[in-house]
């Protein structure tokens, strides 16, 4: 018995190789979805560099326990989120005061009271691309990680909530209300402080 | 009677990422062929989706792909 066992052995050893193999290159070919949601997620490149490197040295490291066949893109970019809770960036805590929250129109009603108008594409290339990276990054970091998942990474509500832990209904509520929030500091930063 | 401009506002988000009810749809859509006011609301809101996901994506520095491939388990 224990001689067919070492037989065993070596095609088990093969058999886990080439699964390690496939895993690792399957994660690899999502690295460039990693850093576009990890660069949103926090302050600088190099944060961002940092994160996902640790990202993967610790879905190399624990790859046994990715189930094949269910959702490596979700599974991956929970160790991501995660690690960036675990970084403590959730010291940036959302403010006690829930800030006042316009409807939909709000910023295309600023842009127009500001004098834009006309043609559709003019109006939304007043907002300049850093006013878009830095309302983004103004946008409480609840609301934001939905909209960088959804908007920016083109997961479904329910792989975002399923890397974020949370139900997919609040997935919704955080989406709506982030998009909101971010038009609002688009228009501060476009045309000038909340009325 | 609820302001139809103001109930087409509330379902501007659901609306563009379908997730209405038909009869929602609908609803939405026959304010829209008429309202030329939330049809410009609209365009510009698909507008500005596309623009902030262009503008807030950035390429990976192919270091870091190099750093990323090197973690890799190497083969005995």
């Amino acid at each position: 018995m224990s001689e067919s066992r070492s037989e065993g052995e070596p095609r088990r050893l093969a058999e886990e190789a080439r699964d390690r193999v496939r895993f690792e290159e399957e994660a690899l070919e999502l690295a460039d979805q990693m850093y576009r949601v990890a660069r949103r997620l926090v302050g600088s490149k190099e944060e961002a560099e940092d994160l996902v490197q640790d990202a993967y040295a610790r879905a190399f490291r624990s790859w046994r326990s990715f189930r094949p066949g269910t959702n490596l893109r979700a599974w991956l970019f929970r160790i991501l989120t995660n690690l960036n809770i675990d970084r403590g960036r959730r010291e940036q805590r959302a403010p006690d005061t829930q800030p006042i929250e316009e409807g939909d129109y709000y910023l295309y009603n600023r842009l127009e009271e500001n004098g834009a108008g006309g043609d559709m594409d003019e109006v939304v290339e007043r907002l300049s691309q850093d006013s878009i990276v830095h309302a983004l990054s103004a946008v409480p970091h609840n609301f934001r990680d939905v909209i960088v998942l959804v908007d920016i990474g083109d997961f479904s509500y329910q792989d975002a909530a399923q890397i974020l832990d949370i139900p997919v209904g609040t997935v919704m509520s955080r989406l709506h209300r982030g998009r909101r929030l971010l038009k609002q500091e688009l228009a501060e930063s476009t045309v000038g402080e909340h009325a | 009677m609820i302001d139809p401009c103001a109930k087409c506002e509330e379902v501007l988000q659901p609306f563009l990422d379908r997730d209405l009810t038909d009869a929602e749809r609908l609803e939405a859509e026959a304010h829209l062929s008429l309202c030329e006011y939330c049809g410009k609301r609209y365009r510009f809101e698909e507008s500005l989706r596309r623009y902030v996901r262009e503008a807030a994506t950035e390429t990976m520095p192919p270091e870091l792909k190099q750093r990323l491939a090197a973690l890799r388990t190497p083969l005995i």
